[in-house]
């Protein structure tokens, strides 16, 4: 059986927020939640990195180990998904997960917390697939469509892939023998001429 | 002296060996949730596990787009 899960291609990634927007418009997903958000290294300076982070579906999720009520389990598919019905929203999953991908929506006022909301790799939730209550409580269920994650499908430069991990490693690895390594991928020499060594170019820095 | 050192070294290749093996994907802990519907068990696939499958891979594949620059090249 497949394993889904995640890759951002860093080197490819542009920063254009595609995948949160495409994440935020496919499951209606309310304010001050992001199931998907961007996250930029070394910002304006060369070598600037952005990556596309949500939650990596774990193989040994962690927010499931400390759930207190056991609202977490995961499909054939390898996809970590949780009942919001039993969720009680107390944020522990938020402290386990290293990639901070369990939000919380504002439940009311004083800073109330609601239910725990995270990227369902596009599948729902324990609810009839496709029904109006799954989408509701967890977004589109596309994988019951057929479909992979919007985010990595909207995805222009295709930085972001999803689908089964064998696959897209295979997709991931050829693009990386075959683009090489270190300055050369950035393109200098096409852009401005020259060498292809970030050293060589005007105000660079290796 | 000889057979101690070729016993720690076996036990040693033992241990460095365990670190690979794959955590069990099976969850540790027990749910106490609702259970969820197959992915293909909507009116789309109608329970069709492979036709799903199937149109997973194609999908997935499509994301290879020097696979597919080199489709158009032909």
């Amino acid at each position: 059986m497949a394993r889904m899960k995640f890759i951002c291609d860093a080197e490819r990634c542009i920063e254009c927020n595609g995948c949160v927007t495409a994440c935020k418009n496919e499951h209606e997903v309310p304010w001050g939640v992001n199931r998907r958000r961007l996250v930029t290294v070394n910002d304006g300076k060369p070598g600037e990195r952005s990556i596309s982070v949500a939650c990596m579906h774990c193989s040994d999720a962690p927010c499931m180990a400390v759930c207190p009520v056991d609202c977490f389990y995961k499909t054939e598919e390898g996809v970590v998904l949780h009942d919001k019905d039993l969720c009680i929203g107390c944020g522990y999953c938020f402290y386990a997960c290293p990639f901070g991908a369990p939000q919380f929506p504002q439940a009311g006022a004083f800073g109330l917390r609601g239910k725990m909301d995270k990227c369902t790799y596009c599948s729902g939730g324990p609810e009839e697939n496709g029904t109006e209550e799954e989408y509701r409580k967890y977004g589109r269920n596309r994988l019951a469509e057929g479909k992979l994650p919007a985010c990595a499908e909207m995805c222009s430069t295709k930085a972001l892939l999803a689908g089964d991990a064998e696959v897209i490693t295979k997709i991931y690895r050829y693009r990386v023998v075959t683009r090489g390594k270190g300055d050369e991928i950035w393109g200098w020499s096409m852009a401005y001429g020259g060498s292809g060594k970030l050293a060589d170019q005007p105000g660079g820095k290796a | 002296m000889k057979r101690l050192a070729s016993a720690t070294a076996v036990l040693a290749a033992a241990l460095w060996l365990g670190g690979c093996t794959e955590v069990a994907q099976e969850p540790g802990k027990s749910y106490a949730g609702k259970l969820d519907d197959k992915a293909y068990a909507g009116d789309q696939f109608k329970g069709d596990k492979a036709k799903w499958e199937q149109a997973l891979a194609a999908r997935t594949e499509n994301q290879n787009d020097y696979r597919r620059a080199m489709a158009e090249k032909k």
